[in-house]
């Protein structure tokens, strides 16, 4: 029986574009909303990788990855586009969560209970991760709603216990960056050990008055200046500039952000001029006061569906046994990735 | 404006004095409103609040400016204290160790119930009575 795979990866809204059109719309409001999306790294790891990973053990030879940044749902016509491709089974992973999950462990269990549909959760809910059989792929209606609607009583959700935390959430997010520094689980900062429980990426800038107390990950090219200190429990991403005398405590600096001088960042979770505060709830625009900003790369990409290009394409280059063509006749961008 | 007069009977002999913080849009009304904070700060032998809550964000000229008030009190006998109004204007007062240094409050009301406050308070009520 052939099983294919799919991996949705939610688009995160362009704060860039709601900041043009209502200059006030982030400053006036307290906004509670994540600010990052799922294809941010988390100590140097890419989660997609690591859901690739898991489906090519699966004996799974391509996948396809879309995108789609309004209501993340994949579109029925694509699913039942699938099953006329001969596609018997499709496991359809909805990036939002990092699971240490066994595939085949899924796999064996919606056979074995012969549901059309089956939902992986743990004790918080649906992991965004799910199989769908022929059946689930021809049936009728507009969408298929994989990971919003509760789970219908005639379904045997697959029930997860090992390691699994929500990315889109910054507080679970940052409770990963912790386990993941600590050993706590399977994942490992990418990058150099230092000393016990100290990460750093490759031509990373540290001033010799830098303080970095760990547990820590510092990404690559990032700069560290003078009088900074660094941990424990942070993790400051790739390509970003803290400058003299700032802490940062507990806490996540996403890529290409640079953060101001004498700043004092404790459990939180900075995306260029963007902080989520996690005591607080709340999201406070730094830019305005000159607190923070986003390091602005040499081109621009807007859309996470072009990251996702970009990013195949450089694996690809990386790794020739990888190679992808977007699909002719899907509505929604799709890319085949071969794993 | 003294406490007393904004909160009325319930606060009567009150010698707090609440400033609202300046957020006028225009340069020229930061200005004035920059100097009539800073003044108040000088001459006031209560304690003072700086109110920030008519404030929907705080830009560099804000924190300049609450960074000013800060060292104005700093070597008086002033005791200030700020009133965040909102949850982002708390975390930029964190970010920016502002609340290291001057006790910050959600509200004026919590402000009101801080214990230095309250004792000058009663101090005041004790002279009056």
């Amino acid at each position: 029986m052939e099983l294919g795979a799919v991996v949705v990866v939610p688009a995160r809204e362009d704060l860039t574009a709601i900041d043009e059109a209502q200059p006030h719309a982030l400053r006036a409001c307290e906004n509670p909303r994540p600010l990052y999306s799922s294809r941010m790294p988390i100590l140097g790891n890419d989660v997609l990788r690591s859901w690739m990973e898991r489906v090519r053990k699966l004996g799974v030879q391509s996948l396809w990855l879309t995108s789609n940044p309004r209501d993340e749902n994949v579109a029925c016509s694509a699913l039942a586009g699938f099953a006329r491709q001969g596609i018997e089974r499709l496991l359809v992973i909805k990036l939002k969560s990092y699971a240490e999950m066994d595939l085949a462990d899924l796999l064996r269990f919606h056979c074995e209970n012969r549901n059309p549909v089956t939902e992986a959760q743990d004790a918080r809910g649906q992991l965004g991760v799910c199989l769908l059989d022929h059946l689930a792929l021809h049936a009728t209606g507009e969408k298929y709603e994989f990971s919003c609607a509760p789970t219908d009583s005639g379904r045997t959700p697959y029930q997860f216990r090992g390691y699994a935390k929500r990315i889109l959430s910054a507080r679970e997010r940052q409770e990963l960056v912790g386990d993941a520094l600590t050993g706590a689980c399977a994942m490992r900062p990418l990058g150099t050990q230092i000393r016990e429980q100290v990460w750093i990426g490759e031509g990373v800038n540290l001033a010799s008055s830098v303080r970095v107390i760990g547990p820590t990950y510092i990404g690559a090219r990032t700069i560290v200046r003078a009088g900074a200190t660094i941990g424990p429990f942070a993790s400051v991403e790739r390509d970003c500039v803290v400058d003299c005398g700032t802490s940062v405590e507990r806490s996540t600096v996403l890529p290409h952000t640079y953060l101001a001088p004498g700043l004092l960042i404790r459990h939180g979770l900075v995306d260029g001029g963007h902080l989520e505060d996690l005591n607080w709830g709340t999201v406070a625009d730094l830019e305005p006061a000159g607190l923070g900003s986003r390091i602005r790369r040499r081109e621009s990409r807007r859309q996470a569906f072009s990251e996702i290009a970009t990013d195949v394409t450089s694996w690809a280059a990386r790794a020739s046994t990888w190679d992808f063509a977007p699909s002719p006749t899907a509505s929604q961008p799709w890319l085949q990735v071969q794993l | 404006m003294k406490g007393a007069d904004m909160k009325g009977a319930a606060m009567k002999t009150v010698p707090w004095t609440i400033l609202p913080f300046p957020c006028a849009s225009s340069s020229a009304g930061r200005r004035g409103l920059r100097k009539d904070v800073l003044i108040a700060l000088r001459v006031s032998g209560s304690p003072v609040i700086v109110d920030l809550s008519g404030c929907g964000t705080l830009n560099h000229e804000d924190i300049d400016l609450l960074l000013e008030c800060v060292a104005q009190a700093a070597g008086r006998d002033t005791k200030v204290l700020f009133v965040a109004g909102s949850r982002v204007n708390r975390v930029l007062l964190e970010v920016t160790h502002i609340s290291s240094l001057v006790p910050v409050f959600n509200s004026v009301k919590e402000a009101l119930a801080y214990p230095q406050v309250a004792a000058e308070n009663d101090v005041e009520d004790r002279r009056a009575s």
